[in-house]
């Protein structure tokens, strides 16, 4: 857990962005068995893990408990076209997630 | 005396609330017209009623044909641009003829007869809405602005084709009056931008009995559990029925489930099935008899049932949540798709039951979630609250007259 601390010197990196958005999705799937699901970067929000818009609100909110205002999940969400949201991904999120936390621009500092 | 005009789209549960307010409104005296699918509105409304044809018969078919994998923000466009918008176009030159011939003094438009409100605005007429379901009242889109959008193209794209071109109005809901089969209670604040709101609670009486159920089956020594995907689902739900009747397998000193099965899939999945047999309206009975503790039929007298029920396992349906509710029942709610969701997010926050997941859940967390509205008073206390104020809300006789208002502003 690279990303822990909001210094705005720290460099995020997929893999443990991955770890973490993982982990706030399996506590919302309430999954922590040997026989759940994987969850990788080609993982569908709503095809494979059958989120609903209610998880996605719960998302919000462990993403902004985790990273604070330089992850706007919900900016996230409102760029996107319905195409966009079927097609949603964890890869995709967590590249978005990398990119706000590597923004030099997004540093508490500039925010 | 008034006249009011019912549009309704070919589906039974939006028809059957309207039905009882229509009822309401002829008992009181005045004269009642349908606008949609002559068949089923003649079922359900009775043989005398007075049905203006609507076509509709080609989009009736599209929720049944809807691939059963399709399920979230796929299903909500598949419902729209496959559904609701032709079978607003299909439907409005019945609905045209009908307001031209009947003169109603009220159009009730069914939300999801969106050729109601359309039609009714560019012929000058007052119109309500009928909403059998609130899921959208809750601003589910509110966060996504695009989503919005291109909901808003739709809508403009069919009252530009079928509506009055200069208006913006949006046909799910009436500037003047909606009524919800609901009350706040359950769904909550209420959002958007609409006339007065009027939660009158379900429409639960007035409907004929249904199929034999073998009563004395029942042990009442122990806890009755209803499993019911409603009429929709049951080719989507093979794997969850099997997990439901694990789950009360493993608890069946103290429960019996009995568990719909209008397609057979539950005892098909057991392997005592073939595809001959998933289509023999009998293949429930295939299942190994007797059973003492678990029930599969394919249909239930649903109403009667609830009332010896102590907890219902459901996909959130509206007509069916709203139906336990109404008998102080407990759930354990797996949302499919479209308003079940956010039906079953009303559940959860009145503190009426417990949502699993319908694709993902197993026998265990079924099982838990199952004795945790079983054992804990709370849920059945809240059930019990949310039934109260149902039965408060007035029902139809509350639509009846605040139609009957309407119809009286529409005169001055």
């Amino acid at each position: 857990m690279s990303t822990s601390e909001q210094t705005g010197t720290i460099h995020a990196d997929d893999g443990a962005v991955l770890a973490d958005v993982a982990g706030m999705l399996r506590v919302i799937l309430d999954e922590y068995g040997p026989d759940d699901t994987e969850i990788g970067m080609d993982t569908t929000f709503t095809g494979d893990l059958e989120l609903e818009s209610i998880d996605l609100v719960t998302l919000a909110g462990e993403l902004q408990a985790r990273y604070g205002d330089r992850v706007n999940f919900a900016e996230f969400v409102a760029d996107m076209d319905l195409e966009e949201i079927i097609a949603l991904t964890v890869g995709r999120l967590v590249t978005h997630v990398v990119m706000c936390l590597n923004s030099p621009e997004n540093s508490p500092e500039a925010g | 005396m008034s006249r009011f005009l019912f549009v309704v789209p070919p589906l039974v549960g939006h028809v059957n609330p309207a039905v009882g307010v229509a009822a309401e409104l002829a008992l009181r005296g005045h004269r009642v017209a349908w606008a949609g699918e002559p068949e089923l509105i003649g079922r359900l409304a009775g043989a005398g009623a007075r049905v203006f044809p609507c076509a509709g018969r080609r989009a009736e078919a599209a929720p049944v044909v809807r691939p059963a994998h399709i399920r979230g923000p796929e299903a909500l466009r598949f419902l729209w641009e496959r559904f609701l918008v032709p079978l607003a176009e299909a439907m409005a030159p019945g609905v045209t003829a009908a307001v031209e011939r009947f003169r109603p003094d009220v159009v009730v438009c069914d939300q999801q007869a969106l050729a109601g409100g359309l039609v009714a605005e560019r012929l000058g007429a007052v119109w309500a809405t009928s909403a059998t379901t609130s899921a959208e009242f809750t601003g589910a889109l509110s966060g996504m602005p695009k989503v919005q959008a291109w909901l808003t193209a739709l809508l403009d794209g069919l009252r530009h084709r079928v509506g009055d071109p200069a208006s913006t109005a949006d046909p799910r809901f009436s500037p003047h009056l909606v009524i919800a089969f609901t009350t706040r209670e359950l769904c909550g604040p209420v959002s958007g931008s609409h006339g007065r709101f009027l939660g009158v609670g379900p429409s639960i009486s007035a409907r004929p009995d249904g199929p034999d159920f073998p009563w004395e089956w029942l042990d009442p020594a122990r806890a009755t559990v209803l499993v019911t995907l409603g009429t929709a689902n049951t080719d989507t739900g093979t794997r969850f029925l099997a997990e439901c009747r694990e789950a009360a397998r493993k608890r069946s000193d103290r429960l019996q489930a009995v568990i719909v099965d209008p397609e057979g899939s539950a005892a098909h999945h057991n392997g005592n099935g073939n595809g001959k047999e998933s289509e023999n309206e009998n293949a429930a009975s295939v299942e190994p008899t007797p059973d003492k503790d678990i029930l599969i039929r394919p249909a239930v007298p649903q109403l009667a049932l609830l009332q010896r029920a102590a907890a219902v396992v459901c996909h959130a349906g509206h007509n069916t949540v709203c139906e336990a509710l109404w008998h102080g029942v407990p759930l354990v709610v797996a949302p499919i798709r479209d308003d079940q969701p956010v039906i079953a997010g009303q559940v959860v926050d009145a503190g009426a039951g417990i949502r699993v997941r319908f694709g993902r859940v197993t026998a265990d967390r079924l099982g838990a979630a199952l004795d945790s509205v079983l054992d804990d008073p709370g849920p059945r206390a809240a059930a019990g609250r949310i039934g109260g104020s149902f039965r408060a809300a007035g029902g139809s006789p509350a639509a009846a007259a605040h139609l009957e208002e309407l119809a009286l502003e529409a005169h001055r």
